[in-house]
């Protein structure tokens, strides 16, 4: 019998070909064996384990981790990360490392005993001998243009691809090298050494060693040389194989059971359930949520009062308290309706779409900085995105829709041919700003090269598995998902999906600003587009226009260099949209190996995850307009995420306007509705809502009247004897009761001292950063205005947007944590804008109200805490202000400018700064 | 999204710390009020996320008891931003000597960051010589800390992944190339906690010229929670942002409103009965109070005798400022601070030119203050529980680098990912070792290679935590300082 062993060259981190598989040797190496063990051979040891232990997950139908050791054949073939066995060195072969680390099989009792560990290492280390083997050599594998094509893709088509062709060459395919450029064909299929390629490189002129950096590549490493000699020495052939998508044939990789998975299958019709006490029950919401309370022994907490409702319907909605009238007014309200209406006026109130929307900018990861390098590179029209959010919330854009122009606005009309830029083109362009938030160094060359660009694409799939999908997708770009079913292949459909627009080795550069360098302009760079509405674009132009004239008029006056000077300063940038858009031509995806782009695997198209779909249905995507460059791919996607029946979309969404309203979601891993994630505390609500969601027409306002208007909301954050059953308000056995977070305690703040701008959109207000690294906001004639509109750099953000919480985006933010730590009341006590902002407090008070005490305390409680003070309060209120009051004039005494006038006013400040800082004006019950 | 630690695991851990922290107040080390305080430490962290939320440190800043016998207690890391130019500090290549001129870019030109500036093959411009009884090579660039050779462990083979300074520095901080983890130093009072409540368990002391690349997400706590974060100590002026007011107020109006506003606050929590963060709140607002007074003692030197001013060459130029955050350092892993981080300006280390001139100049400010410290560390006894660290993000490469006009004379190097040299001192560390060696000219580590991670692996062991135990589960990954690859404590270095 012949017998042969394979070399499978073990990918650590070297550049390897993606045909690892070489005959070395016909015969084994001798055969070593361990004491008390005789020679194992594959048929007779290693086959039989391995289908005892291993054929579960890994046979001929299962292929978990695209592994299959039914046979010799599928061990030398390896699984998704590469071989799995080096001959002769098993501390080299996966296969050993699993097992032997009791990694495999991964359920306890199943694991090898010593002995079958023993034996697989000595098989491995004789030499690994397939002796099962029919006798034949398998057909040395030949490079294909599979393998050189990555290659070009890594080192050479940026200056000679389809978009940019130096010298007249574009190396992307074979087609082409074989035109050549100016100076010939770039290969002659059979003769490496008249292959200009070759020459080029062996030469060490390609690429440029002085231009690497200027380009972002790497040069070409000898294993790469010699893949591509090989290749034009066989005769340059190219196989016929197409792209992994799905189809209408059944998928091995992810099974019906996969599917069964309760977040994987469409919310379910449920019945409402039966409780007990139905008058408690003001719709839907309660009832499912009353039935497990009466299920437990317990029930729903009393009612919150008036004044407590209308105080957390206020800072829920808007991110402010009431006014001291509206608190009034609605306390007084004989309508039934009273609090309903008070619900519907805060969701009219334009202060909503500041509170949601600034929800969505956590979870998009919205920032005005690229992040990443020292220079934090700016995005100067960021701030556009934030304001199509803001307005989508107010406006209640129906949620599909707000996605899908999220995930494929560029693909939604023909902008670059159309007539009129219209405002909602305008937005859809604007909108795909969704993906283009994640933090990006790669408008610097050495920051820039290819494995930078794909942290930024596994960035905004993260951010598109997180906000929307409910998926922790990122885990799956470097090996198979651990826990859910999505195979290593289905995040690189997703990587073809965007493809078009998010291409590695195509790659649009941010827009870098002169003295931030160096960077060389002639590779691509370009972030925006010039597509704004075209009002807005025809006003800018006339004043451009305007400008230009009058400055001509002014080169005639008899001094005209002030003039000139002032009216350049008139000028406005060219307003742009910051946006992702699809450019055609994509280049092909290949699987990486560990996500390494220097291992690349199969050809791979575009998809979706598999698991979410009956696993049979190919992907269709479609030119989204007749003629259209744009692929469709992202269209396509966008699609099928807003089918109504999709499982994930409603329900992440409802869970997370739920989240908001009750301090936690029924799924309480927001971003993770996978088996690693928690199940929903209450399924069938999570599902009624869900659908009702759709049933709405995906509309958020119809979402919060529900939730707000039900009993369950309206809860007392009273601790009950109740407590002790539901010590975590798992069961909702009342209202959380909830620490203002950044927005809204310095927006409250501004308020309350009568120094809020109201003024909404446009650019973001300047922040500016003091000696000792202080960072305050830049304000404006009016004050400030809120803090969704002030700049947000990555390097540089508010001191009191670090104290309180406000997250880092990397690449974004699905919860933000709630700390209490001693800067925060290090802030509040002795930041100097507290404390002005106080004496604007105290100000507004004594303008309002005079100079009685009494009066004094009653609207200092009115106005900052939205209420009435107790008689102990106004009590402690009074002669704390007598109190400061002395202490004031002692001290101006002291100093000899006493005024009375003047410490009453300084009094009062420090009792409204006292105000400001204590538990009433930070908490929400 | 990532958890945080959570409940369970803090309440099945208190116990035994709750006693060992008693016996440790019962010392009289921070005051017995301080006991009731962190009674509700503990609750610091109040809206607990998910059922499943684990992790292996704490949500507070009690100490907790290490995984096992730890060799430190504190952690001095002297971080040397920029890039410190191995084969002229610590690795002396004297084939260099011979090849100098010789042009060597187009072996390494995919290593290179600035091509155009490239020059040959450069050698050191300093002397080396044999120094202490271990006999270490030191140039005479740092003719103090060569007096301490026989103080420290040189690793001579450390290597990285990318020859950025941004993502060079995040990964040495953090293990790994981006924003938004960790720190080192959040991870190990994560881990550990504090000895002490009045203090910030993580102290940065940043150079008043400037901070370094990164800025402040160098001691960021990414997705631990804030309480992890550095706490920067600035060692002129107010030391803590808004520590001091901005607006000077009378102390008794000062005094007259806390009082009020601790009236105002009692009444609110009692209203909330079993509303336990509010408890916390309270907390936190005299913890803020002591740290005013607190802070400002662990920063005044004045009370430090001349002499030992003058060993860290405070009071004169180029050492004063660096000596005293060298000193203050001492001053706070005296008081128990776990981890002070020392920085300094800019990019000082990143001697693109000038190796000759501006990298000395590097060396005078930092070489004596250094010495000083390792000496005042061991006459205190301090060494026995402190470990120092020093080094950068990254080494720099064997050719030169010429300025526009290609003057030789002003010649520096590019950054190195392949080799650099960091070293250790103190508790548990085999002092006189070299370990580890780079190719002929300096260009790679060849044995006994040590990467980030070991390095990462190496400093949490000596301070009794293992790498692979030292945790935050994010949706069923173990989120680590050393992340998913292997990593190896270097025990050749450790006594």
């Amino acid at each position: 019998m012949r017998r042969f062993c394979f070399f499978i060259g073990f990918i650590v981190t070297a550049t390897v070909p993606a045909w690892p598989l070489k005959v070395i040797a016909d015969e084994p190496v001798g055969v070593k064996t361990n004491a008390g063990l005789g020679p194992s051979t594959f048929q007779s040891d290693i086959q039989p384990l391995l289908n005892r232990k291993c054929l579960n997950c890994h046979g001929a139908d299962t292929r978990k981790a695209e592994l299959n050791l039914a046979h010799g054949e599928g061990l030398r073939k390896g699984g998704e990360s590469g071989p799995i066995i080096v001959a002769g060195e098993p501390l080299k072969s996966l296969l050993f490392q699993k097992v032997n680390s009791g990694e495999m099989p991964p359920e306890e009792k199943d694991r090898l005993s010593e002995t079958e560990i023993r034996l697989i290492e000595q098989w491995i280390t004789a030499g690994a001998v397939f002796a099962d083997s029919t006798g034949e050599h398998p057909a040395l594998q030949i490079p294909n243009q599979h393998d050189v094509i990555p290659i070009m893709l890594r080192r050479c088509t940026v200056c000679h691809g389809h978009r940019r062709q130096e010298g007249g060459l574009n190396l992307s395919s074979k087609a082409t090298m074989l035109a050549g450029g100016k100076s010939g064909p770039a290969i002659v299929p059979g003769k490496p050494d008249e292959s200009r390629l070759l020459l080029r490189v062996h030469a060490g002129e390609m690429p440029p060693h002085d231009r690497l950096v200027e380009a972002s590549v790497k040069p070409m490493e000898d294993s790469e040389t010699s893949v591509l000699t090989e290749w034009i020495s066989a005769g340059a052939p190219e196989v016929d194989v197409q792209p992994d998508v799905a189809t209408s044939e059944p998928d091995s990789l992810v099974t019906d059971e996969d599917r069964a998975f309760w977040a994987f299958q469409p919310p379910q019709p449920v019945s409402l359930p039966h409780v007990r006490d139905a008058n408690r029950v003001r719709n839907e919401v309660d009832a499912f949520v009353l039935q497990k309370l009466e299920q437990a022994g317990l029930s729903f907490a009393s009612e919150a009062d008036r004044t407590t409702l209308i105080r957390r319907a206020s800072f829920d909605l808007t991110g402010l308290p009431p006014k001291p009238e509206e608190v009034q007014s609605f306390v007084n309200d004989p309508d039934p309706q009273a609090y309903e209406k008070l619900i519907d006026r805060l969701l009219a109130s334009p202060r909503y779409g500041e509170r949601w929307g600034r929800y969505w900018l956590d979870v998009a990861g919205y920032a005005d900085s690229e992040g990443k390098r020292e220079q934090d590179l700016p995005r100067p029209f960021a701030w556009r995105y934030r304001d199509y959010v803001i307005r989508a919330f107010n406006t209640d854009k129906p949620y599909d829709r707000f996605i899908l122009e999220q995930l494929a606005g560029d693909e939604l009309t023909d902008y670059e041919h159309a007539e009129e830029i219209t405002p909602a083109i305008a937005d859809n362009l604007v909108a795909t700003a969704f993906l283009r938030m994640a933090p990006d160094a790669t408008w610097a060359n050495i920051t820039g090269y290819v494995p930078d660009r794909i942290e930024v694409i596994a960035d905004e799939i993260d951010v598109l598995g997180s906000a929307v999908m409910g998926l922790t997708l990122k885990c799956a770009r470097c090996h198979s998902h651990k826990f859910d079913p999505i195979p290593h292949r289905d995040y690189y459909r997703m990587v073809a999906v965007f493809k078009g627009a998010y291409d590695e080795y195509d790659w649009l550069k941010p827009e870098v600003k002169p003295g931030i360098g160096p960077v060389s302009q002639d590779f691509h760079t370009g972030r925006h587009l010039p597509f704004v509405a075209t009002a807005e674009r025809r006003a800018w132009e006339a004043n451009e226009a305007r400008v230009t004239e009058e400055i001509n008029a002014a080169r005639q006056s008899p001094e005209p260099d002030d003039r000139i000077k002032a009216l350049e300063a008139q000028r406005q940038p060219e307003p742009l949209v910051q946006a992702l858009w699809d450019r055609g031509e994509p280049s092909p995806t290949y699987l990486y190996r560990r996500g390494d782009p220097l291992s690349p695997s199969r050809l791979i198209g575009p998809g979706v995850p598999s698991v979410l779909t009956d696993g049979k249905t190919p992907f269709s995507v479609e030119p989204p307009w007749p003629g259209a460059k744009q692929t469709g791919r992202r269209l396509a996607f966008a699609k099928w995420i807003i089918r109504p029946e999709h499982p994930l979309t409603s329900r992440v969404m409802i869970n997370r306007i739920w989240k908001h309203h009750f301090g936690f979601g029924l799924v309480r891993t927001l971003a993770n509705f996978g088996k690693a994630g928690t199940p929903p505390t209450h399924p069938e609500l999570l599902d009624w809502l869900s659908l009702e969601f759709v049933r709405q027409g995906w509309k958020l306002k119809a979402m919060h009247r529900l939730l707000m208007t039900s009993t369950t909301y309206r809860q007392s954050s009273a601790m009950t004897e109740q407590y002790a059953h539901d010590s975590s308000n798992m069961l909702y056995s009342r209202m959380p009761m909830v620490r203002l977070d950044a927005e809204s305690l310095y927006d409250s703040l501004l308020l309350v001292s009568g120094r809020l701008d109201e003024r909404q959109f446009g650019p973001a207000d300047p922040v500016q950063s003091r000696p000792d690294g202080l960072v305050t906001p830049v304000g404006t004639a009016d004050g400030w205005r809120r803090l969704i509109y002030v700049q947000q750099l990555r390097k540089k953000l508010l001191t009191h947007m670090e104290n309180f919480d406000f997250p880092q985006m990397n690449p974004n933010c699905v919860e933000r944590r709630d700390s209490l730590v001693a800067p925060q009341a290090l802030h509040l006590m002795n930041n100097g804008m507290v404390l002005e902002l106080a004496a604007h407090f105290a100000d507004r008070v004594t303008r309002e109200v005079g100079a009685d005490s009494v009066k004094q305390v009653e609207r200092v409680y009115g106005l900052a805490l939205s209420r009435s003070p107790s008689t102990d309060e106004m009590q402690i209120g009074i002669e704390a202000l007598n109190q400061l009051t002395h202490d004031w004039i002692k001290n101006l005494q002291d100093t000899g400018t006493a005024d009375s006038g003047d410490a009453q006013a300084k009094a009062l400040t420090a009792y409204c700064h006292a105000i400001m800082n204590s538990a009433g004006f930070l908490y929400v019950d | 999204m990532l958890i945080p630690p959570a409940g369970p695991v803090l309440t099945s851990m208190m116990p035994a710390n709750r006693r060992s922290f008693f016996q440790r107040i019962s010392g009289g080390l921070c005051g017995a009020a301080l006991a009731q305080l962190l009674n509700q430490d503990g609750l610091l962290v109040n809206r607990i996320i998910a059922a499943e939320a684990t992790g292996t440190g704490g949500n507070n800043l009690q100490p907790r008891t290490p995984h096992f016998e730890p060799r430190a207690a504190s952690v001095i890391h002297l971080f040397m931003n920029g890039g410190p130019s191995q084969m002229d500090l610590f690795d002396p290549k004297p084939v260099l000597d011979k090849l100098h001129g010789q042009s060597y870019f187009d072996k390494i030109a995919g290593e290179v960051e600035s091509p155009q500036s490239a020059g040959a093959l450069m050698r050191s411009p300093f002397k080396f010589s044999q120094h202490g009884q271990c006999g270490m090579w030191v140039s005479d660039a740092m003719p103090h800390l060569a007096q301490q050779a026989d103080d420290i462990a040189l690793i001579r083979s450390m290597h990285t992944t990318n020859l950025t300074h941004e993502p060079a520095v995040y990964l040495i901080q953090t293990g790994k190339m981006g924003p938004g983890r960790p720190t080192l130093g959040s991870w190990v009072v994560y881990g550990l906690g504090s000895e002490c409540q009045n203090l910030p368990a993580y102290v940065v002391l940043d150079d008043p010229l400037g901070l370094p690349v990164n800025g402040v997400e160098n001691w960021h706590s990414g997705f631990l929670p804030p309480l992890f974060q550095g706490t920067r100590f600035r060692s002129t002026g107010s030391p803590v942002l808004n520590l001091r007011p901005d607006v000077d107020r009378p102390p008794e109006v000062v005094r007259t409103e806390r009082t009020l506003l601790s009236r105002l606050d009692q009444i609110h929590q009692r209203e909330r009965a079993g509303q336990s963060v509010l408890d916390a709140r309270i907390a936190s607002y005299e913890l803020a109070a002591r740290m005013q007074i607190a802070a400002s003692d662990a920063l005044n030197i004045s009370g430090e005798t001349q002499a030992t001013q003058e060993m860290y060459g405070i009071g004169r130029e180029p050492t004063d400022s660096y000596g005293r955050r060298c000193l203050i350092a001492r001053r706070l892993v005296e008081r128990g601070v776990r981890f002070a981080q020392l920085y300094i300006n800019g990019q000082i280390w990143d001697n693109h030119t000038g190796i000759a001139t501006d990298m000395k100049a590097a060396c005078d400010r930092t070489d004596l203050p250094i010495a000083g410290l390792l000496r005042d560390l061991k006459q205190r006894g301090l060494c026995d529980n402190t470990l120092v660290v020093w080094g950068g993000e990254f080494g720099r490469l064997p050719i030169a680098q010429l300025p526009a006009d290609k003057d030789a004379r002003k010649a520096g190097r590019d950054h190195n990912k392949n080799a650099f040299s960091t070293w250790m001192s103190g508790a548990g560390i085999k002092a006189g070792t070299t370990f580890g060696t780079t190719d002929e000219i300096g260009l790679s580590a060849v044995e006994g290679r040590v990467s980030v991670a070991d390095w990462h692996a190496t400093i949490l062991h000596l301070l009794g935590l293992h790498h692979e135990q030292l945790f935050v589960l994010d949706n069923g990954l173990k989120e680590k300082l050393t992340g998913v690859l292997e990593a190896r404590v270097i025990e050749e270095i450790l006594t």
